[in-house]
């Protein structure tokens, strides 16, 4: 485990850089002196110039790179102040450390996916289990096709219904907004609420047909029939053999989805006007912001490389056949 | 000022503008469909009246209470996108002019009657200044006791290096009305002076404070408006000690009724009370309410629905620089409860075609694409019925001077375009299938207006070639001399309402440079006499009349842009706010006199 550890974090470390390296190079490779974005109507060769001196750049492209890389481990020195270790550098357009603007909108994307997730692991897996174990039944079609049919949703499309009917008409239900959980507890979970539901509604329905049908192929695998032929009872085999048999490739969606919605439910947030991960890499895109760019371009790469890592670690958990090397 | 909003919130808001195209029905050919809905032009005169200068009394605080104001509560505001900047050095936007009026004072102010009539007068001075040498020289005096946020007195100290760290390069978003009357036009006055960060003051020839509370401004040349320019949020004081240069703009230091509380870029702002600050010497602002929450990322089209319906926060709610959406219009105009709860009123800008002068030389040409213009379809794609209507002239009907009969292109008749009046002077110019550049900024509003420009220009024979142009560098892109473009749309409104903050900025010879905003490149001989003449006269109405004479001098004789349409506001408010009015100088929801009825 220790040697898959080294082995994929090495790797994992290696794509980061090329990730780093890539989005930089590709940046200053535009023909447009990233300094104009910042210098505002009534630029001048001066503001250019402050601006050049304060952002560093002066120098040349290459060491620019690495001033950004040593700057992530050791800190570094701006016209504007001095940004401490992770250093990812100072926004273009407002002159926040860029590491200060990722950790105030981190909260909301992790609120969101994780408590999305309880919710799309909840309905979406009991959904397909029940399926499953009732296979052919009336309650196996009404979840069936109920996943086919909200699976084809999007959140764009649902979230302003939802928005509509609950909030805009009826009241029930508070308008999304993000509060600290430390704050208040009941205003974290109220406000979030229904971005999760609608959220959970379009991923439940994968998890619903996956772990279904998954269930059903194990269900017909020789070891679970022996232990039935053993006399072990339905409900022992289902949830004992079965089970964790099925688990594998919903780990796999599972470690995909929450790579990704770390690295920013853009579309989630846009949709109910919060501001996590995804709006401040939109922004960062719309307002050619480099240094923030290549902050959400690195942390979203590293969400997505670590939840891989632990999927693959997850196999070797739930399934002993698997061997780590 | 130009129109150049929160960049983020152009490329956002233009999509729910498109929506709204579709639903508002603006290439329908009924005959209502062109008619101006909202506010009138009529209604909009008394947004044209020239500023009173007010007197040392006019000055005094407390402003006149509102009536039924309670105090408490705090303030829901939805906004589009984060304000570009919180240091008033750096202010030239509607939506940060809207903050300013909370959190920052400077020399002068605007106080409003309820009929609308506009006074300047003293804010941190005792009166609007007292000029002297023909109105070369300004002189104001403190009043006593003002304080910043952190307690400190303000004194002519601090007021000079507000106005010197003006000259400063890192400042350069703000309006340079004052650097360029007291050093020099264009970018000289840059050259002249570095800013005070070195320990370099102005030479006192120029800029004077003989003790703590007496300020002197030596112009080159005698102005009339020194106190309208002091007026704007750019030139609003930042205490010396306390001013920490670019960082500034995160944390900067409040003078008014309210101070930052928090401030998360991107997401939110929150104004407390400034203890400091005592309404005995203001003239403008009240507190009714104890803070103000600014929440960004909410776009036009959830702000309306989000305010319209009424609920929990919402109930609290003002716009600062939103607009009702069009898909809500319908709702909102029909019912009288919620129509109570809406202000409406013309904004200053005028949007218009330029013409780049030195390549688009044939005034036939430039006539041509005048009278095609789709002015109506144009303005209906940016903000529905109720976002504009067709603009006759250069002049906004909130200009002293504006004509609503003057229509040289015809719109009251040929709303989207004499097409047949524009091929004939095409045909005459023999410019059938000539080749020119228009650009337009990457935004979907401004994508749609000009598809529908360039279906008119094709149909009277030219051939345009379209050039998309980032949407976040649109201005500098335009402000270059050597632009390489043909036509190019800008909107351009009055910092105060006297043509002196539209005609120079516009059509002065002078201010032919990268960066200006003399966008046509206008360099008449004419032009920049009458400019340098109408400027010096002190009579406000005949400074308006002289003006009116001028924009029909500009548009017949040299025709350097089309005006396409004027921008109309139209916003709507929660049950439970109170004080709720058009502000005539903010051009919006005035956020002086807002309080909540429980």
């Amino acid at each position: 485990m220790l040697r898959f550890l080294i082995r994929r974090v090495s790797g994992a470390a290696l794509i980061l850089l090329l990730i780093s390296a890539f989005t930089f190079f590709m940046y200053f490779a535009i023909p447009q002196d990233p300094a104009t974005l910042a210098c505002g109507k009534n630029c001048t060769p001066d503001a250019l110039a402050i601006i050049h001196k304060n952002l560093g750049l002066d120098d040349p492209v290459p060491l620019q790179y690495w001033h950004y890389l040593s700057g992530i481990f050791a800190g570094r020195d701006f016209g504007v102040g001095h940004c401490d270790a992770p250093c990812f550098g100072v926004s273009f357009r407002n002159n926040q450390m860029v590491w200060d603007t990722i950790m105030d909108r981190l909260p909301l994307t992790l609120s969101l996916t994780f408590g999305g997730l309880v919710v799309f692991l909840f309905v979406g897996l009991g959904a397909g289990l029940m399926a499953a174990r009732y296979r052919g039944t009336w309650l196996d079609k009404i979840f069936s096709g109920g996943s086919l049919v909200l699976s084809s949703f999007q959140i764009y499309f649902l979230g302003p219904i939802v928005l509509g009917i609950f909030v805009y008409s009826t009241g029930w239900l508070d308008k999304p907004k993000y509060v600290p959980i430390t704050q208040d507890p009941g205003g974290w979970f109220m406000g979030l609420l229904i971005p999760w539901i609608v959220m959970a509604t379009i991923f439940t329905a994968n998890y619903t047909r996956m772990s279904r049908s998954s269930m059903i192929e194990q269900l017909q695998e020789e070891h679970v029939r022996a232990a039935k032929a053993k006399g072990m009872s339905s409900r022992y085999v289902f949830y004992r053999y079965a089970w964790r048999g099925s688990v594998i490739p919903i780990i796999t969606i599972l470690g995909m989805d929450i790579g990704a919605l770390l690295s920013g439910g853009m579309v989630t947030e846009l949709t109910f006007g919060l501001a996590g991960f995804g709006r401040l890499a939109r922004d960062s895109v719309i307002l050619k912001d480099l240094p923030v760019l290549m902050g959400v371009m690195i942390i979203s790469a590293a969400f997505i490389i670590i939840c891989n890592i632990v999927v693959d670690a997850m196999y070797a958990v739930v399934d002993p056949r698997v061997r780590l090397s | 000022m130009s129109i150049l909003r929160s960049r983020t919130a152009q490329a956002t808001v233009a999509a729910a503008a498109v929506g709204a195209l579709a639903l508002t029905g603006c290439s329908s050919g009924s005959k209502d469909s062109n008619k101006p809905a909202g506010k009138s032009q009529e209604e909009a005169k008394a947004q044209a009246k020239p500023v009173a200068m007010g007197t040392a009394q006019d000055s005094v605080g407390p402003a006149k209470p509102v009536a039924g104001a309670k105090k408490g509560g705090t303030v829901q505001v939805y906004q589009e996108a984060d304000f570009s900047h919180l240091d008033p050095g750096q202010i030239y936007v509607s939506d940060a002019g809207m903050l300013s009026k909370l959190l920052y004072r400077g020399l002068t102010t605007y106080t409003e009657n309820e009929k609308g009539d506009q006074t300047v007068v003293g804010d941190l001075a005792t009166d609007p200044g007292k000029s002297s040498d023909g109105g070369k020289t300004w002189t104001f005096t403190l009043k006593d006791g003002i304080k910043d946020q952190n307690g400190h007195v303000i004194t002519s100290a601090d007021i000079r290096h507000s106005i010197e760290r003006l000259y400063d390069p890192f400042l350069t978003d703000g309006p340079t009305y004052i650097q360029q009357w007291l050093s020099g036009a264009g970018t000289k006055y840059r050259e002249a002076y570095k800013g005070p960060y070195k320990g370099k003051h102005l030479p006192k020839t120029v800029l004077d404070t003989p003790d703590d509370k007496t300020i002197t401004f030596h112009f080159l040349e005698a102005h009339t408006d020194v106190p309208q320019a002091l007026a704007m949020a750019a030139y609003s004081v930042v205490p010396e000690k306390t001013d920490t240069k670019q960082k500034y703009d995160q944390s900067p230091v409040a003078t008014g009724p309210y101070k930052v509380a928090s401030y998360k870029s991107g997401k939110s702002l929150s104004l407390v009370r400034n203890d400091n600050w005592d309404e005995k010497t203001d003239p403008l602002r009240h507190a009714y309410v104890d803070g103000w929450n600014i929440e960004f990322n909410h776009d036009k089209a959830d702000q309306t629905k989000t305010i319209l319906a009424d609920r929990g926060d919402a109930k609290n709610a003002i716009m600062f620089t939103g607009q009702v959406d069009a898909t809500q219009l319908q709702k909102i105009t029909s019912d009288k409860a919620v129509m109570k709860r809406t202000i409406q009123g013309y904004a200053p800008y005028v949007w218009q075609l330029n013409f780049n002068m030195d390549r688009v030389k044939d005034k036939k040409i430039r006539d041509a694409i005048s009278l095609a213009m789709p002015a109506t379809s144009v303005a209906r794609a940016d903000g529905g019925a109720y976002g504009g209507d067709a603009a006759t002239s250069l002049m906004s009907p909130t200009t002293p001077g504006y004509d609503a009969k003057y229509d040289p292109f015809n719109r009251a008749k040929k709303p989207n375009g004499d097409i047949e009046a524009a091929k004939k002077l095409i045909k005459e110019a023999g410019a059938e299938g000539k080749k020119l550049v228009y650009a337009y900024a990457n935004t979907p509003v401004r994508t749609t207006q000009a598809n529908l420009i360039i279906n008119n220009l094709e149909k009277i024979g030219l051939d345009i070639q379209k050039k998309e142009v980032d949407q976040a560098t649109w201005y500098e892109q335009m402000g270059k001399v050597k632009n390489g473009f043909d036509l190019y749309m800008t909107g351009w409104g009055q910092d105060w309402a006297d043509g002196n903050t539209v005609f120079p900025p516009s059509f002065d010879g002078a201010q032919i440079q990268d960066g200006a905003s003399n966008y046509s490149h206008t360099n008449d001989e004419h032009v920049n006499s009458e400019l340098g003449r109408i400027q010096k006269i002190a009579d406000a109405d005949q400074r308006a009349s002289e003006y009116a004479k001028l924009s029909k001098y500009i548009s017949e004789k040299i025709n350097p842009a089309a005006p396409i349409y004027y921008t109309k506001v139209f916003q709507i408010a929660g049950s439970n706010v109170g004080g709720l009015r058009y502000g005539q100088v903010v051009s919006y929801t005035d956020p002086t006199t807002i309080y909540l009825k429980k």
